[in-house]
């Protein structure tokens, strides 16, 4: 059925200047003439404008930047992400709807996205303000053959892919606060929530949440937050198209986790610190027993921060709330 | 669990030591050593031609020995002050570096405490490492008889968080 209506739009979408004959379209797919006509229908819901006419067929006049299963589907060019698309018109986490679909054995890989979360969180449950159809709301579910204690990498992974794809369609320049926080001018563009089910040696899967505030204006951000958080379009004034993001996210995605399993963090950890915020400048690192002044120097071979002082020396730190921005 | 890496370090630190036997105890492995002291270290002034009758096996430095062997699984740990953990006899380790939280946001009620009823899938605590949250499940069957670990502490691989006694 979902086949059938991706196979249906790509041949509508093969010969976009000319029409498609129902009879043509009827044969290629093995279905009759009405189920056309109902799949039609749904593209329809979905945002496709389709033209009909007598006697010659139908026609895209144009591909919706609606997310749904189909729209993100279509032109997607993954091998393994996104084959299975979860999409919400309006769910309270995509994280908890992505956990719920993991233990019921989602397959690796599987995307779940809504356009509205009514309790999107972020770290320590805090609340992240996802309004409708103004950003990227979206969790993956991954089960990647590493040892729990190299999860935290995919956090990083996650983290400049999304610059990458920020850098690549929009004029803005991102940094990464670490380990995982967008920031465009030192406020907040992007979120990434990693959390895992493991065992002691083996991963039961994995849940990247991801959040991007796309095409939010000043108004759309609740006041506590305005002076800490934008948005790509505020900050670039370019109105942008969320399913070519979410295609390209989800195809980088693919890109360098595959490198990553393969070769390990080594090629993520030049990348991270390309974009890495506040490199070389001091920071202060609050953990429960000491509150360190230091100077950031980059990340280890296994994407902990490196940190210096004169009386310790350098020191790896895998935790701890830092203070970014106290002077 | 030690590394052999580690283990080298430790050999060397008790070769250069007055230390004569040492033990060294954690996550249920033993690791004993004992110096061979009875060879006594003969310098390299053997080997002059004025000396002719210097032994012929070169005279081997402070030998050590090492013993590592796992402990029964069952084994009780010895602390003659806590009784009730006489009983546990499991435990629940971290699988990673990271911060220990015993609930999942600070204003939530802790996910177990002391005589908490867990199944295998029960979560017990989140491990935080690079923002990354991992709720870490009981995987056994039984009672929560000690937490050894603080809220907000600091946990390394393999540290013991709790102690179960199995059903």
């Amino acid at each position: 059925m979902e086949s059938t209506r991706y196979r249906l739009i790509e041949l509508l979408e093969a010969s976009r200047e000319q029409y498609v004959s129902g009879q043509f379209l009827s044969e290629k797919l093995n279905i009759s003439r009405s189920a056309i006509w109902k799949h039609m229908k749904e593209l329809k819901k979905d945002g496709y404008v389709i033209e009909g006419i007598r006697r010659k067929g139908y026609r895209i006049v144009k591909s919706p930047d609606k997310v749904s299963e189909n729209t993100v589907q279509w032109g997607l060019q993954t091998n393994w992400l996104g084959k299975q698309i979860i999409h919400k018109a309006t769910t309270n986490s995509t994280q908890q709807v992505a956990h719920q679909a993991a233990r019921e054995n989602a397959e690796h890989g599987t995307v779940i996205i809504a356009d509205e979360q009514t309790e999107g969180k972020g770290r320590m449950e805090r609340h992240w303000h996802s309004p409708k159809n103004k950003g990227i709301w979206m969790s993956l579910i991954l089960r990647p053959p590493i040892p729990p204690a190299a999860a935290p990498q995919l956090t990083l992974l996650t983290a400049t892919v999304l610059a990458d794809v920020i850098t690549e369609y929009t004029t803005a320049s991102p940094n990464i606060k670490w380990p995982n926080d967008l920031l465009i001018r030192d406020k907040k563009t992007a979120g990434i929530l990693t959390e895992m089910q493991a065992e002691q040696d083996r991963i039961k899967y994995v849940v990247a949440g991801i959040g991007i505030n796309v095409n939010h204006s000043y108004d759309n951000f609740p006041s506590e937050i305005s002076n800490k958080a934008t948005s790509l379009k505020l900050e670039t004034g370019q109105d942008l198209q969320v399913v070519p993001i979410i295609q390209h996210i989800l195809r980088c995605f693919e890109r360098s986790y595959d490198a990553f399993i393969r070769d390990g963090f080594s090629t993520i950890k030049n990348k991270w610190e390309s974009y890495g915020y506040k490199i070389g400048e001091a920071i202060k690192i609050r953990t429960n027993h000491e509150i360190l002044e230091a100077t950031f120097t980059g990340i280890a071979e296994d994407g902990a921060l490196l940190v210096h002082t004169d009386s310790d020396g350098t020191r790896k730190m895998y935790s701890g709330e830092i203070e970014w921005f106290r002077k | 669990m030690l590394k052999a890496q580690e283990i080298r370090e430790l050999i060397q630190l008790i070769d250069q030591s007055e230390i004569g036997e040492f033990t060294y105890e954690t996550d249920g492995v033993t690791v004993s050593m004992k110096k061979s002291n009875n060879h006594s270290a003969v310098t390299a002034n053997t080997k002059t031609e004025t000396v002719p009758d210097q032994p012929s096996e070169p005279v081997k430095t402070a030998g050590t020995e090492i013993r590592t062997e796992p402990k029964e699984a069952n084994a009780p740990k010895e602390e003659p002050a806590a009784e009730k953990t006489a009983e546990a006899d499991k435990e629940i380790v971290s699988p990673m570096v990271g911060t220990f939280y015993t609930k999942p946001t600070p204003e939530s009620d802790i996910y177990v405490q002391k005589g908490s009823k867990v199944e295998a899938d029960t979560v017990v605590c989140i491990v935080e490492a690079m923002k990354l949250f991992n709720e870490i499940e009981a995987e056994t069957t039984g009672e929560i008889t000690d937490i050894l670990v603080e809220d907000g502490e600091l946990v390394e691989y393999g540290q013991p968080l709790f102690r179960v006694k199995t059903k």
